[in-house]
């Protein structure tokens, strides 16, 4: 064992110990090869994805197209037909926002679903031009649509989050609390951090770290938000309380207090 | 007395009071109930009456009265859709020439009011409203928007327009039954309707009559009443807005009607609490705000949130401007409808507590009320304007 391994020390010793010839030339020529290599791979990749990039462009531009004039002609002949005019005498409306006409509606219905159309005969195109681009990573077109449902999902949870959030400020601020806009801030930021925890999940992004930042964040929020009401509505609970006792007749002796909406005993709005 | 719309072609049922009334009631408690049956027996003879009550009435209790059953119906704070259908029907059912709508309260009207109001429908009226004289602090929702609205776009004086008790002939009940089926056929009957912008757009006369005081029904609180009154009363706006954009000369006013005047004994409301509101409102709202009203609007709100308490008021024209914004918006769905009305409901305390103010410093508050309706007529054209190219840049 000894022997052997004072064998190969010296073998080594003795390889390096040798004079390495320094061939520059022939370094830089395997380097600008293996450089040629991969861009010729780049090239042939794009070159093999272009024809499907291509046709979906041409397929989104040319439905897009399409939808522009059926929406022009379904317009000018709704008009023309005089749509909303007995479409409002059935229904007895004779007046219409001029963005939610039926005919606006129909004509922009018409020209979305037509792009919508360019858009999935885009996509086919690009995935059978795809089939043909092995050289593609095979998880690229099935991550495509996953992209478009995270889209969808991030628009819908902006979209409810602002709702919310000002149903509770208008509804906060008519109840008279003071901290209206943060408890209509902090509804926001929920919904908003429930949506992205989503989105992540969705694109299957961040695995675990994304569910413990969410659970994190999202009881770190509930728990200030119910800290922040249970301490500011003290004054409400305790007037709510007393309007109930009032009314059960079995608290006679409630102190008078102004109604919330400022309406004194002698104010009667209706 | 104030007519509108006198109308040429009209077959004129008999005189008679009592021939072919029907009187239907709402749901009330059973001191209600004998309360307004005391009141009509005294004003009619009971032969010539036919009543129609939701409630359950012995026919031992009243045995001189012909009383059939309405069908039941959700005890509400105003008459409803489903209200008017179920009149029309009963109407038709037993033959009647004109209907008497009577609302809970309808007892402390007295016979006289009754009679009144029953012998109009009978006659010639297609719609006979009452008119109420009410505390200067009590109807403020109608005084601030109703009324001014109602008067501005419909070219009528009716001072109650939401009012619960109403005399009907029976062209206009079938009239209003129509209007009211279509929120029955898509079972929203509880949603008020505006009797006298139907009778204007139809055309049919309609008289306004004083019934002195009345005990008022308690309705919902203002966070609920406010959207849920002026809700429909914008999408009846809506609807109708090829009749209200011409132009339309508004009847004299008639002056035997007395106007309410503030008594001593009415103490000054405290005002602090609606302030605060509103306050709090322009402090938080004023995003949501700057989406539905002008700059100019939004101006007079930033310097009517710096006004002390013993010198606000909120300017007429500028609660009509406002008014008349959240209307467009309303139609525009510039923001979500419920939100919208949400929004309105601390401008509107801006406005009583303005109200409270010029009441409390002697003026008559029935010529405040006055003064804003006149303003709201003077702003008709913006409205009009705005409705028909919203897109153009608003001042």
């Amino acid at each position: 064992m000894q022997n052997n391994l004072a064998a190969m020390l010296q073998t080594s010793v003795n390889q390096t110990s040798q004079p390495v010839p320094a061939d520059n030339a022939s370094i830089w020529h395997h380097m600008a090869d293996a450089l040629q290599q991969s861009f010729d791979r780049i090239l042939s990749l794009l070159i093999a994805i272009l024809p499907g990039i291509l046709a979906f462009l041409v397929s989104l531009a040319v439905f897009s197209l399409i939808g522009f004039a059926l929406s022009a002609l379904l317009r000018r002949g709704l008009t023309a037909a005089r749509l909303d005019e007995h479409l409002a005498r059935g229904r007895g409306n004779s007046d219409w926002a001029p963005s939610t006409s039926p005919t606006a509606l129909i004509a922009r219905l018409s020209f979305w679903a037509c792009v919508l159309l360019g858009l999935i005969i885009g996509v086919s195109a690009f995935d059978a031009s795809y089939a043909t681009a092995t050289a593609l990573p095979s998880l690229f077109v099935p991550y495509l649509t996953r992209i478009a449902g995270a889209a969808v999902l991030l628009i819908a949870g902006t979209l409810v989050a602002r709702f919310l959030a000002r149903s509770v400020l208008i509804g906060a601020v008519n109840e008279q609390l003071q901290y209206a806009r943060f408890l209509s801030l902090g509804i926001k930021w929920l919904v908003l951090v429930l949506t992205a925890a989503m989105v992540l999940d969705h694109l299957q992004l961040g695995g675990h770290v994304v569910e413990l930042a969410f659970g994190i964040l999202f009881g770190g929020i509930v728990l200030t938000l119910a800290l922040a009401v249970g301490l500011g509505s003290r004054d409400l609970v305790s007037r709510s309380l007393e309007r109930h006792a009032e009314h059960s007749g079995e608290h006679n002796a409630a102190p008078p207090v102004a109604p919330i909406t400022g309406s004194g005993d002698s104010i009667r709005h209706f | 007395m104030a007519t509108t719309y006198p109308i040429s072609e009209r077959a004129i049922p008999s005189a008679r009071p009592g021939n072919g009334l029907l009187v239907l009631l709402t749901a009330m408690t059973p001191k209600q109930l004998e309360s307004v049956l005391a009141s009509l027996t005294a004003a009619f003879p009971a032969e010539d009456l036919l009543i129609a009550s939701p409630d359950a009435i012995s026919a031992n209790s009243y045995p001189s009265l012909r009383i059939v059953a309405a069908p039941a119906n959700n005890p509400a704070w105003t008459l409803t859709a489903a209200d008017f259908v179920n009149a029309y029907e009963l109407a038709e059912k037993n033959e009647a020439h004109a209907i008497l709508m009577l609302g809970p309260e309808s007892g402390s009207l007295g016979s006289p009011a009754l009679r009144e109001l029953a012998n109009a429908v009978l006659a010639i009226t297609d719609l006979a409203v009452p008119c109420y004289d009410l505390p200067p602090r009590a109807g403020l929702v109608n005084s601030a928007i109703l009324y001014p609205l109602t008067r501005a776009l419909f070219a009528s004086r009716v001072r109650f327009p939401l009012a619960v008790d109403l005399g009907l002939s029976l062209r206009m009940a079938k009239c209003l039954a129509d209007a009211a089926r279509r929120f029955t056929a898509i079972n929203q009957g509880e949603t008020p309707l505006w009797p006298v912008n139907e009778a204007a757009v139809a055309g049919f006369t309609i008289e306004q009559f004083d019934v002195g005081t009345c005990v008022q029904p308690t309705g919902p609180d203002l966070n609920t009443i406010l959207p849920l009154v002026t809700g429909p009363l914008f999408s009846d706006i809506k609807a109708k807005a090829a009749f209200w954009q011409r132009f339309r000369s508004l009847p004299h006013a008639d002056n035997s009607i007395p106007i309410p005047l503030a008594s001593s004994a009415d103490a000054v409301a405290d005002i602090a609490p609606m302030l605060s509101a509103f306050r709090l409102a322009y402090s938080n709202l004023h995003e949501i705000w700057s989406l539905v009203l002008p700059p100019n609007s939004l101006l007079g709100l930033k310097r009517l949130s710096t006004t002390g308490a013993e010198a606000f008021h909120m300017p007429e024209s500028l609660w009509a401007r406002i008014v008349y914004d959240f209307l467009l918006a309303y139609r525009l769905r510039t923001i979500n409808r419920g939100h919208l009305l949400g929004a309105l409901i601390p401008l509107y305390l801006a406005w009583v507590a303005g109200h409270i103010n010029i009441t409390a410093s002697g003026t008559d508050p029935e010529r405040h009320i006055e003064a804003v309706a006149e303003a709201f007529e003077a702003d008709k054209s913006y409205i009009v304007s705005r409705w028909r190219w919203p897109d153009r840049f608003n001042p």
